[in-house]
């Protein structure tokens, strides 16, 4: 037992602090305990927990990736410019989700063929395509949408209920083939030594490439979950999307170093940083304070993991 | 098993092997032997698969063609290498390590677990599968490298020195295991820096010289000083020669030494102007971690330092600097020299604020420079180059010219020699002894116990981080030291 | 001290070249890159190599260069600090509070400068003492610093009118030419540059970045070297911020907002390795110099400033990529195989060859690609011609100073119009307008802005507009403060100056196109607001990002409305949006929950209107209504399904349109101080009032009229 909570220690952590925040509001307002808040807090932070998956792949394999808030928005403005094209949804999906990878596996390819260190490859993607964004669209947003794009056409309650099923299949497999299969346990392979994964015939480039791809993907369907729960498209989302989904997988567990992490971390992650703001909100907390404190649970949780390590270490 | 001919690898510029060939049989210990730069580690790349040599070779493992075969297909085939430097996963576990992609595409963590224990009964370690890697000492990680090839299946192992990083004790187990592989059909290519381990074990040598092929021969055609001769080209004189010099009063004087977190207990030594204190024990037993107190890499829990009978606080290595000590890590790669940075800039690095206080002075860094790495023989186009492009001798001569620099009273050795080819093994001794004339101190730290009964005035034994007996060298044998060393002898 | 002819005449033998170790990373080829810049701007525009644009150049690049000078400090080690940007919004609210409680504005600025270093100590404390990997220290401050400033103003307070003798540091000229902070941040580079290049200390922080663990068993002491490192960095950090204030005018929690990402794109491309070690000083200085020359050519050249985000990214990859083909060699002994330790491995001179050779296809394809661009954006702009013949005439008179001497006669008027933010849909609709007036009466439009309201990035559109000279600048101000002192200085370089939408100083600007005052905008909103409420009840505010200037004067007067005239509304809560459509959804359905006898949301940003109205919605809660400020082509859909029961606005196009005729006017006389009407084109005659041209009132759209309208 002591074991088992010494290995899971941050889950453990994060489960508190998520248990005591969500405790919070017995000493507010009430109308907090309801389902459909619990609901809309789900589908508000889907897109950042599908990101935020990717991103701990991407990590996990050594790397990182901060262009993803300008994936997100190209992903859907794409999507939005395919449904007007009166391309059906199906295809418009597929085609997004292709975007996605292919967005993703440049930004592996910049690190691994062209060897730039992933977090200035990507800063440079993500002024590229942020501008190029801005360069298209001239800011205004897509329009006109067909009525099938908003929430695929289905009423509204009976989408939320398929998004948040969809959401947790694709969430629940993920993070089940990142522990329990091999091509999952690769990207850990290659996160911790690149060196040694070649040795054991594992390709490192390849790996990367897959990572950002895999992220890619994941970003694309984000913003496919995110974008179509309107009729219009924004052109300026997205920003700051990328600290968000980094944080939140940082909070997780997961080593910047590569090599360690967990999908359910991430998603423990997503959940502290992304009620925060619904709690605060119920608490009638002034939100100038939201950010300050998103930013004191970040140090606090990495400094306190670390002093538990150094802890565990000695003893 | 496993048959090379004709391999040839040229990089730009460089010819790395040119004509090489090897047989290896099954059920054989075959010794792979050549100075460094001989083109060892590139046969070995080569015959794993990761690097290609260039066309013309022929390369047949188990009486197969092999040709541009990734590492991954030669694996497949029955050969595995175990590295000198594990590299295994250090943040996953144990049982990862052992059968990492041995699975189908889907893992069962349970059967993982119990084929990792079964793999690691075979080979008579006992290990907690569940540990990630990164908390195993470096023995318990080479055991997990060999265990790792056996669960490949692996009919060809390549063993590139296995040793250098292990005591005597687990050298001692290690070669058991090689031996009881080689009865169970296993054939084995063995590189080694120590000779006595592969007379002991092999059945045939293979040697090379700057990238050519010089000959096998069987072990009745070889002894020591033959393979010595082949791989230098030329005789070499004999090995550890001893330079005896009248000691001088007591420099250094520790007085039950402790540093709890790594197990340093209650030490007290003391060493002389012109005598070589060897320090033996097995890997583990306190010798590194001693030296560390003494440097103020982990300051002293308690006891106490005397330098020239005055007791001195050594709270950082800059306390350390200033009482005149020097320690040459065991870590030449990481903590020895900075590879990126050029020789001059590694010479001066510890006496820049000596030299000139705030300011850089580059021409009195560079003279100094160029005139101690003259003085240790470092072969360097110029004292520009970095660090990292020299080979593995001559970088721990500019480890060792760093330290001189600082103009020490008492130099710390750990294991200066391991790793290194005989030529520039000879050198280093040889400094060593012109050290010691010029009325230096030195702690020499070595787990090649042949080296520390040729070289040191007295030898300190140390076991499980405490003083277990100070050998002179009339006393000091192999089995004396041994004696102190292991445990169970404890009296 | 030492004897240099005795020490000379004993150097050892192979001591590489004073060219390979001054630039050792290749920084030469940034030198290319900006010579190349230098010579396709130059022909692109005359004013561009001139020293005036020189030292606007310098003195826009002041700020980043200085979180660029101390990140060079922190990258050597290995290390970055994403939060420099936000201490710079940090020491500005620090410095700002302060002050405004009574302390000496320069001991405030001390105790900001102060704070920062404190800030980067405490960097170092996590990093080195507790091991937590710099990146995630870092983005921890990132939030924490930017978080405490909001919450220290709660977002709104921003504090203005500092000294004169203080403003003085980020305006004023001595000598009537050179900008004070240029002198300022020249010899502090000066000085880290000796600090960096030429002491024991610089020499550390290499050898750390290089191999901490070698550096320690070298005995120089790691954790307190990379501490001084991190403490310099936020120091130079909050003197940036300090900067900054007195640039703008104003401090407020939003300064430096994004800088951090230049910041480290011009570490990083000025040759300094992201994994430590490898870096110079000068280095630093030229990459920043290479991403700033190419902004400000591209404005010059009329570009928008999405052209140059776009080069930014280009740049910054082919350069890395570059280098890296270089270091190829050197990166590589690490895994090699021992047989290849050749020493000889570094002097590869046919590789060089070839970098020099990429190097130069790469600047030309960069000025290529811009001219392209450039071409094809004036095609777009349906001027070809004149945009041509104007660039051709231009060339001949490079030498005269005044705007005016500089322009043949024959030459079209040339108006440019900045926006608060580009990205806002509010403006885009503006835009049409202004487009369609700039079409009619033949002027040539230039409209540029930052993508997120910035005072700072568009003070530097506007200052590039200044030195391209164009006829008349028309500003909509992110901040007054900021954009008063660079719109006199355009005036006293006698371009024509208006304000539109948002005013500007009334001293710096001729005419303001009025489409309403901040407190006829809050009025109108309070009114609806208190009627669809039924006069009595709580509501609720969502706006843009807490630290938006217009927002909160809007809000203001909606609460002093609410006050005055309607005693039985009460205000819930104010929540932000960030100006995002998400974020402004999840407020609303947090708010209504939160809140549930909230009877009226008032919103007032545009992507916000739309944004509630899809939470009300999809929560169904038909009891809430919503009003506020937005686009009708946003909103057209949820006001017809009545989630949205009301928005106010003037027409957009009309606004720009307005804006654009009024500029002309002012510019060819037609428009003179003291009339009293302006005769507008479709829109009729105006009433002028004193110096405002008004638009006419806000407008209330609601589900019977907004059909008729198409923006």
């Amino acid at each position: 037992m002591t074991s088992l909570l010494r290995r899971h220690s941050r889950e453990a952590a994060l489960l508190s602090a998520i248990a005591a925040l969500f405790l919070l509001p017995l000493f507010g307002v009430n109308g907090f305990y309801a389902v459909s808040t619990f609901r809309s807090l789900a589908i508000d932070n889907l897109p950042v927990l599908l990101a935020a998956a990717g991103m701990t792949l991407v990590i996990v394999a050594g790397q990182i990736d901060i262009s993803i808030g300008s994936q997100f928005v190209v992903g859907g403005i794409a999507a939005g410019l395919l449904a007007k094209s009166g391309l059906p949804m199906p295809f418009v999906v597929l085609a997004t989700i292709a975007l996605g990878a292919v967005l993703g596996a440049l930004n592996g390819l910049l690190v691994a063929a062209a060897r730039i260190p992933a977090i200035i490859a990507t800063l440079a993607t993500m002024v590229l395509l942020r501008n190029g964004v801005l360069r298209a669209t001239g800011g205004d947003w897509i329009q006109n949408l067909p009525a099938g794009f908003q929430w695929f056409g289905l009423p509204s309650g009976v989408a939320q209920v398929a998004y948040l099923a969809a959401a947790a299949a694709l969430f629940g497999a993920f993070a089940w083939a990142m522990r329990n299969t091999s091509a999952g346990r690769a990207f850990y392979a290659v996160g911790c030594d690149h060196e040694a994964a070649r040795r054991i015939g594992l390709n490192p480039s390849r790996q990367v490439v897959a990572a950002f791809a895999v992220l890619g993907v994941a970003t694309a369907v984000a913003a496919l979950l995110n974008f179509t729960r309107y009729p219009t498209i924004e052109t300026n989302a997205g920003l700051g999307f990328e600290l968000k989904v980094i944080a939140a997988v940082v909070v997780g567990g997961t080593a910047i170093t590569g090599g360690r992490g967990s999908p359910i971390g991430t998603l423990l992650g997503v959940i502290l940083l992304g009620s925060i703001g619904t709690v605060f909100t119920f608490l009638h907390v002034n939100p100038a304070w939201e950010k300050a404190i998103q930013g004191a649970i970040l140090l606090v949780a990495v400094v306190a993991d670390t002093a538990f390590r150094k802890e565990s270490a000695r003893g | 098993m496993l048959s090379l001919r004709n391999v040839a690898k040229t990089y730009p510029g460089v010819r790395a092997l040119r004509g090489v060939r090897l047989e290896l049989a099954a059920g054989e210990v075959h010794a792979l032997l050549g100075e460094n730069g001989a083109g060892k580690s590139t046969l070995i790349k080569i015959a794993s698969g990761v690097v290609q040599p260039d066309p013309g070779a022929e390369i047949r493992i188990g009486g197969v063609v092999v040709e541009h075969a990734t590492p991954r297909q030669i694996q497949e085939l029955g050969v595995a290498v175990v590295y000198q430097n594990p590299t295994l996963f250090a943040e996953l576990s144990v049982a990862e390590n052992l059968l990492f992609g041995e699975d189908g595409a889907v893992i069962s963590w349970r059967g993982r677990a119990a084929a990792a224990r079964a793999l690691l009964a075979r080979i008579g370690a006992e290990l907690d599968v569940e540990r990630p890697v990164k908390d195993l000492r470096m023995a318990e990680k080479q055991l997990l490298e060999i265990a790792r090839a056996l669960g490949r299946k692996a009919r060809v192992l390549i063993l590139d020195e296995p040793t250098a990083s292990l005591s005597q004790q687990d050298a001692d187990r290690l070669l058991d295991l090689v031996e009881k592989l080689r009865a169970e059909g296993v054939a084995i290519l063995y590189i080694t820096h120590r000779l006595e381990e592969v007379l002991r074990l092999a059945d045939r040598f293979t040697v090379l010289r700057d990238g050519a092929y010089i000959g096998t021969y069987p072990r009745s055609e070889v002894d020591r000083a033959r393979l010595i001769q082949l791989m230098a080209g030329r005789d070499l004189a004999e090995m550890f020669p001893k330079v005896r010099v009248p000691l001088g009063e007591t420099v250094l004087d520790t007085r039950a030494l402790c540093h709890e977190p790594s197990g340093v207990d209650n030490i007290s030594l003391s060493v002389r102007r012109g005598e070589i204190l060897g320090l033996a024990g097995l890997v583990g037993a306190g010798r590194t971690e001693f030296a560390r107190v003494l440097f103020g890499l982990s300051p002293a829990t308690s006891g106490a330092i005397l330098i020239d009978g005055k007791p001195v606080a050594i709270r950082t290595v800059g306390d350390a600097l200033a009482q005149g000590l020097a320690y040459v890590p065991e870590d030449r790669k990481e903590h020895g020299v900075v590879e990126a940075l050029p020789i001059a800039e590694n010479i001066s690095l510890p006496i820049l604020r000596r030299l000139a206080g705030v300011w850089l002075e580059e021409p009195r860094e560079e003279q100094l420079a160029a005139e101690l790495s003259a003085r240790l023989g470092v072969k360097a186009a110029s004292i520009y180059v970095a660090a990292g492009t020299l080979s593995g001798g001559n970088q721990q001569k500019v480890a060792l010219a760093r330290w001189l620099a600082t103009k020490p009273r008492v130099l710390i050795l750990d294991e200066p020699t391991q790793g290194i080819d005989v030529g520039a093994k000879a050198e280093i001794h040889r400094i060593m002894g012109e050290l010691v004339k010029e009325g230096l101190a030195i702690i020499l730290i070595s787990s090649e116990l042949p080296e520390l009964l040729g070289l040191a005035d007295r030898i300190a034994v140390l076991r499980r981080g405490h003083l277990a007996g100070i050998l002179s060298a009339e006393e000091a044998s192999r089995e004396a030291v041994l004696h102190l060393a292991l445990e169970d002898n404890a009296s | 001290m030492v004897d240099k002819t005795s020490a000379s005449a004993a150097t050892p033998p192979g001591r590489p070249s004073a060219f390979a170790r001054w630039l050792p990373n290749a920084e030469w080829v940034l030198l290319l890159v900006l010579l190349a810049e230098a010579v396709g701007f130059g022909l692109a525009h005359p004013r561009f190599l001139t020293l005036d644009n020189g030292f606007e150049i310098a003195r826009l690049a002041a700020e980043v260069g200085l979180l660029a000078f101390g990140l060079t400090f922190v990258i050597k080690t290995g290390g970055i600090d994403l939060s420099v940007g936000s201490m710079m919004g940090l020491t500005a609210v620090t410095l700002g509070g302060a002050w405004s409680l009574g302390l000496p504005i320069w001991l405030a600025a001390l105790l900001a400068v102060a704070l920062g270093g404190a800030g980067g100590a405490l960097h170092g404390l996590l990093i080195t003492r507790l091991r937590v990997p710099p990146l995630i220290v870092t983005l921890g401050t990132f939030s924490l610093y930017r978080g405490l400033a909001e919450a220290l103003t709660g977002g709104s307070v921003s504090y203005t009118g500092f000294p004169a003798s203080f403003l003085a540091l980020g305006q004023s000229y001595l000598a009537g030419w050179l900008p004070v902070q240029l002198v300022v941040v020249g010899l502090l580079f000066m000085l880290l540059w000796v600090l960096l290049q030429r002491t024991v200390f610089g020499r550390e922080l290499g050898v750390i970045g290089h191999n901490p663990g070698g550096a320690r068993f070298a005995g120089v002491s790691v954790a307190s070297v990379t501490t001084r490192a991190y403490v310099l960095c936020g120091a130079c950090a909050a003197l940036a911020g300090v900067i900054y204030v007195s640039r703008i005018g104003q401090a407020k929690a939003d300064a430096g907002l994004g800088y951090e990402l230049t910041a480290i794109a011009a570490v990083v491309l000025g040759g300094t390795s992201i994994n430590g070690g490898r870096g110079t000083l000068h280095g630093t200085l030229l990459g920043l110099l290479c991403l700033i020359v190419l902004q400000n050519g591209l404005r010059l050249a009329g570009q928008p400033s999405e052209i140059a985000g776009l080069l930014t990214g280009a740049v910054l990859i082919v350069a890395i990529t570059a280098s890296r083909f270089l270091f190829q060699s050197s990166a590589r002994p690490a895994a090699a195989d021992e047989s290849l330790s050749n020493p000889d491995e570094l002097t590869m001179k046919n590789s060089q060859l070839a970098l020099l050779i990429a190097a130069i296809l790469g600047g030309a394809a960069l000025i290529a690609v811009s001219n392209v661009f450039l071409a094809r954006s004036v095609t777009e702009a349906g001027s070809a011609a004149v945009q041509s013949a104007r660039s051709a005439s231009l060339p001949a008179s490079a030498g005269a100073t005044s705007v005016a001497a500089a322009k043949p006669p024959a030459v079209r008027t040339v108006v440019a119009l900045t926006p608060k933010a580009k990205a806002d849909p509010y403006f885009v609709s503006c835009k049409q307008g202004a487009d369609a007036a700039a079409a009619e009466l033949g002027v040539d439009l230039l409209w540029d802005a930052p993508t997120d309201p910035d005072p700072a990035k568009q003070t530097e559109i506007v200052e590039a507009w200044i030195t391209r000279g164009v006829d008349v600048i028309a500003a909509s101000c992110a901040s007054p403060e900021a954009l008063s002192s660079v719109l006199r200085k355009a005036q006293e370089r006698g371009i024509k100056v208006i304000s539109w939408d948002a005013d500007a100083k009334s001293d710096a600007r001729g005419f303001f196109v009025n489409q309403a005052t901040a407190e006829g905008i809050g009025s109108t909103l309070a009114d609806e607001g208190a009627r669809l409420a039924g006069g009595k009840g709580r509501y609720a505010i969502i706006t843009a990002s807490l630290t938006d200037s217009n927002q909160n004067e809007w809000i203001k007067f909606i609460k002093a409305r609410m006050a005055a005239a309607y005693p039985g509304m009460e205000l819930a809560a104010v929540q932000p949006s960030d100006g995002q459509r998400d974020k402004a959804m999840t407020e609303a359905r947090n708010i209504v929950r939160a809140y549930p006898d909230v009877k009226v949301i008032i919103a007032v940003a545009a992507p916000a209107v739309p944004g509630a109205a899809e939470a009300l919605k999809q929560e169904n809660r038909r009891d809430v209504k919503l009003t506020g400020l937005s686009v009708p082509s946003l909103c057209k859909s949820y006001v017809h399904d009545d989630w949205i029961q009301s928005i106010v606005l003037w027409n957009t196009q009309d606004l720009g349109y307005l804006t654009v005729r009024a500029s002309a006017a002012v510019q060819d006389g037609t428009l003179k101080p003291g009339a009293t009407s302006f005769s507008a084109g479709r829109l009729g005659s105006l009433k002028v009032e004193g110096d405002q041209i008004l638009l006419g009132k806000p407008f209330i759209f609601n589900a019977a009229n907004i059909d008729g309208f198409n923006f």
